[in-house]
């Protein structure tokens, strides 16, 4: 049996451009769901979802293209990107108990939450080093199993997530207004000086402090009488 | 019959606030408070509280032709237990009388007075708290690398960021074994990584730990801390259990990043060790969080997958700018996972806390100390009269456990970027 994440077709997420979105699956509407391609498989149903062109437009206009023509940016949904996973999984039931402990790669959801939009970004591949280094750092020994963990190099670049498109944990639907917003926003804190950078984490942590202190005297000041036990007068 | 004055009142007001103490005390903003009190970590009583675990699972799976061939015997699952006992932390809060009488002009201001400590106490004790939950289970915060005099050099990563000032400390030999002495701490330099104290302990060599002050005695054990839970080791103990005994199961996954800047393969690769051991969904139903230093989130920024902070405060969320960014709700997340930055994490590490496999066991929920109804109490002075101060206490006894090491992952030895 395929394991329950397995993708129900294979290769590359619908919602890679261009060279990745070929196949059938690329042709499917909007929103729709995966059907059994094969009625000798076991085949479990995900919700896929295709990023809208204009989406992608406005993507690949606010952050521009790779060296393979793709573009930068890209937005994808939770249930269709899928990565490698390579080592010993630890399979559980519906209790959580151990049933069984097996050592494979297998292609699952890359990022969560599954039913979220999410923009990712490509990363050059040198940014993971050559290739010997990937599979110095990569590789697990499970027994005497080797496994490569993060599945073949990236020989092309990868793309990696940027962004959750959600509010207060909800889902927010994708919408190319808010997408190109946020790439012209990260791409702007590209250009902002480190310093300038480190200082503003600095001053949120440090503002922590002092919004604890507020809220505290706030929620004491609720456990004190009216007016804070001052007489007052009322003017007959 | 007498005036009810200010002094006489004060206990009064205390009881006034002292439903909110455990809200000031849970609010979730440092790993502490995120450590949810479970509902199957019952309060506790002072023999050890037993977390049974399912170290091993059960059953022999085998291939039959079943033409009257030997089925073999079956196996059950192991299980054993392990043990912790809660520890008690205290915080002392002294008022002088001048410091009643000069903000005495009348009711509201003695009130204030009282109030401004108890939130002030309060926040400090939170974060003496959550400094020692960033430890190893044995309270040390801090070793000293060098001193000259009274000002100490302490040892990198967390350097004095563990500290804060007019703090008591314990000094004991680097084998915990020695206590040496106290000392009170009379200022802290973060960026230099330096403290100095009031005098120096008989003995004091570099190399030397601190520790909270209270603990006495060989091999002191505080809180447990993500340090204490997360280990990639198969030697020592995990509460009660030795690890050589379950070796694969007693150890946290963990990615050495060997001095290196972090780069997004580091974080899959810990995440992921994680999800193969809890489920693909860990995100959300673990409610996995990357807890990390600032260094780290800027370390995570300057990869350029991300808003930088200074953007995000750039248009606050009432600025009347079209709501693109959801009121700038963006979560922060470092390769999908939610981050949490605290200054007192260790700032070479990221640590992937599961925070449903953590839990307090809690033996007494904070609240004054308290004697026959009362929490205030008089100071005494050296001829035996009384001070013109007195003192309350905030207390607790609980203490930390998770699951088992296996539901976290870790990544150590990252390199800090430059300018901290």
């Amino acid at each position: 049996m395929p394991c329950p994440y397995e993708p129900t077709s294979p290769g590359l997420p619908r919602s890679m451009p261009k060279r990745a979105n070929r196949g059938a699956g690329s042709r499917k509407r909007p929103g729709s769901f995966d059907l059994p391609l094969d009625s000798n498989m076991i085949q479990v149903i995900r919700e896929a979802k295709q990023t809208p062109p204009d989406v992608a437009d406005r993507l690949a206009r606010a952050g521009g293209v790779n060296l393979y023509g793709q573009p930068n940016y890209r937005a994808v949904w939770g249930w269709s990107r899928l990565g490698w996973i390579g080592g010993k999984w630890t399979d559980r039931d519906a209790r959580g108990d151990v049933i069984r402990e097996v050592v494979e790669v297998r292609r699952v959801p890359k990022y969560e939450p599954f039913d979220r939009w999410h923009i990712e970004k490509w990363i050059p591949p040198e940014m993971y080093g050559r290739p010997a280094r990937w599979r110095e750092l990569t590789a697990e020994l499970e027994g005497v199993q080797l496994c490569e963990a993060l599945g073949p190099y990236p020989s092309e670049g990868e793309y990696e997530h940027c962004v959750t498109l959600e509010a207060a944990g909800e889902f927010v639907p994708l919408d190319a207004a808010s997408v190109e917003t946020i790439v012209r926003m990260i791409e702007f804190s590209r250009l902002i000086p480190r310093s300038a950078s480190l200082a503003a984490i600095r001053q949120r942590e440090d503002k922590a402090g002092t919004d604890y202190e507020n809220w505290a005297y706030d929620v004491l000041d609720d456990g004190m009488p009216a007016m804070h036990g001052l007489p007052f007068i009322v003017r007959p | 019959m007498p005036v009810l004055n200010n002094s006489q009142s004060i206990a009064l007001q205390l009881e006034k606030v002292r439903p909110k103490v455990p809200v000031l005390f849970e609010r979730d903003d440092v790993l502490l408070s995120l450590i949810q009190k479970r509902s199957d970590a019952e309060k506790t009583s002072s023999r050890n509280m037993r977390v049974p675990l399912q170290v091993r699972p059960g059953g022999k799976a085998s291939q039959h032709t079943m033409d009257g061939d030997d089925l073999g015997l079956g196996s059950g699952s192991v299980y054993d237990v392990a043990q912790l006992s809660p520890v008690f932390e205290t915080f002392g809060v002294q008022i002088t009388k001048l410091v009643e009488y000069a903000t005495t002009g009348n009711e509201r201001a003695v009130e204030n007075a009282t109030k401004r400590e108890v939130a002030s106490g309060m926040k400090q004790f939170r974060t003496y708290l959550d400094t020692l939950l960033q430890t190893n289970g044995n309270g040390v915060l801090g070793s000293i690398a060098s001193f000259a005099t009274t000002t100490w050099t302490l040892t990198s990563p967390q350097g004095s960021a563990l500290f804060y000032y007019n703090q008591d400390v314990q000094v004991y030999d680097s084998t915990l074994t020695t206590n040496r002495g106290a000392a009170t701490i009379t200022s802290v330099d973060p960026l230099n990584k330096q403290i100095t104290v009031n005098a120096n302990p008989g003995g004091l060599t570099a190399g030397d730990v601190l520790v909270p002050s209270g603990l006495s005695g060989a091999q002191p054990v505080s809180l447990f801390g993500v340090k204490y839970h997360h280990v990639d080791s198969t030697v020592g103990t995990w509460m009660g259990l030795t690890r050589a005994t379950y070796p694969e199961a007693l150890k946290t996954p963990h990615f050495a990043a060997g001095n290196a800047a972090l780069v997004p393969a580091n974080v899959r690769l810990a995440v992921n060790k994680l999800r193969k051991v809890l489920g693909v969904d860990v995100l959300s139903r673990e409610k996995l969080i990357a807890y990390m230093a600032p260094e780290q989130e800027h370390a995570w920024e300057q990869l350029g997958v991300t808003i930088s902070e200074i953007v995000r405060n750039q248009v606050p969320a009432d600025s009347g700018m079209p709501d693109l960014l959801f009121n700038q709700n963006v979560e922060r997340r470092m390769a999908g996972v939610p981050i949490k930055t605290s200054i007192h994490a260790d700032t070479t590490r990221i640590d992937f806390l599961a925070l449903k496999r953590w839990g307090r066991a809690v033996m007494k929920e904070i609240d004054y100390y308290e004697v026959g109804g009362q929490t205030v109490f008089p100071v005494y002075g050296a001829s035996g009269g009384l001070a013109s101060a007195y003192l309350f206490y905030f207390t607790t006894g609980f203490q930390v456990f998770m699951d088992g090491p296996r539901y976290g992952a870790f990544i150590d030895g990252l390199a800090v970027p430059a300018g901290y």
